[in-house]
């Protein structure tokens, strides 16, 4: 069972993320270019929530599965860190969005401030991406020989009392 | 015709001397293999849903398939590149899962399909092909993809 739920988690990564990517290819300019942005992003949004709910859907059943492992992980600590500065930056973005006039709507390339918001929104989702799968590794588990920071990052504080 | 060969020099390859010794070297190249895969969905939902009338029908078909197909070249190489580098580390191992294989045979149907039938189709008038046509190639296109990517995702487990 966590199987199917792990690669649904991987699939639905191509629904999700790969509408986020079109959408910020579009604004970098680089996709889409004949196309008005706003009707890119417009369009694309429920596909994408679509896809993000399954994504936080799986994504909390995957953390209840091995929940002690997963908040003790410091790659899972990082992906959370990262999902909320994407979640930020999605939000600033909508609003610069909501805010533009339309004035530069079908221009090939959308202005500095805007393509400043896509380039960051691909970094930090891709940071999401990397640093889940991450999580998958064992190298810096609590039962491993790591640094008392390494111990305090990823919250092992059974380690941590051990080397006082 | 036996393949082994071909797993056996990978084994042996300047490429398995780096993700054998190197497990954070394969890690972030695996990486890649995730975000190429979503790259390579993003195109493939949206041009498959545009033909099927799902998604951007206030854009012209044609403009959008067009549009996806360069993204979508540079995720396949950017797939297929990290994807040999991937099986370096465990060649042999490959060669005898079954899941590995059946991706492998998706993959050549795939290849092919996108690039001697669905291109060389999508290049006519959209409005002078068989509706049908057009939402068979869309229907053939998701299946075959995501069958590829869920025997991919499989090859782990098994």
């Amino acid at each position: 069972m966590y199987a199917w739920i792990e690669s649904t988690h991987v699939i639905v990564l191509m629904l999700f993320l790969g509408m986020l990517f079109v959408i910020d290819l579009r604004m970098l300019g680089l996709a889409f270019t004949n196309v008005p942005a706003s009707r890119i992003a417009d369009r694309l949004d429920k596909p994408m929530m679509i896809g993000f709910v399954v994504m936080v859907v799986t994504g909390f059943i995957l953390y209840y599965a091995i929940p002690v492992r997963s908040t003790q992980s410091i790659w899972f600590r990082m992906k959370v860190v990262l999902l909320i500065a994407a979640g930020i930056n999605a939000i600033m973005f909508r609003r610069k969005m909501q805010q533009a006039t339309g004035d530069w709507d079908t221009d090939p390339k959308p202005p500095k401030r805007i393509r400043i918001g896509a380039g960051l929104s691909l970094a930090l989702w891709s940071g999401v991406v990397m640093t889940g799968r991450t999580i998958a590794y064992d190298w810096f588990d609590c039962h491993k020989q790591l640094s008392y920071f390494t111990y305090w990052a990823a919250g092992c504080v059974d380690e941590m009392a051990a080397m006082e | 015709m036996d393949l082994l060969f071909l797993f056996e020099w990978l084994d042996t390859s300047f490429l398995a001397d780096l993700s054998k010794a190197y497990g954070g070297v394969f890690a972030v190249i695996q990486m890649f293999h995730l975000l190429g895969l979503s790259l390579m969905g993003g195109m493939i939902f949206v041009s498959d849903l545009r033909l099927l009338g799902v998604l951007l029908k206030d854009v012209p078909s044609e403009t959008v398939v067009e549009n996806t197909q360069k993204w979508f070249s540079v995720a396949l190489a950017v797939m297929i590149l990290s994807g040999v580098f991937m099986s370096s580390a465990v060649a042999i191992k490959l060669y005898y899962n079954e899941m590995f294989w059946a991706k492998m045979t998706g993959l050549f149907l795939g290849i092919v399909f996108v690039y001697t039938v669905r291109r060389p189709l999508l290049r006519y008038a959209h409005d002078s092909i068989s509706p049908w046509a057009l939402k068979m190639t869309a229907i053939s296109s998701i299946v075959i993809w995501l069958t590829v990517a869920a025997c991919g995702r499989w090859i782990g487990f098994s």
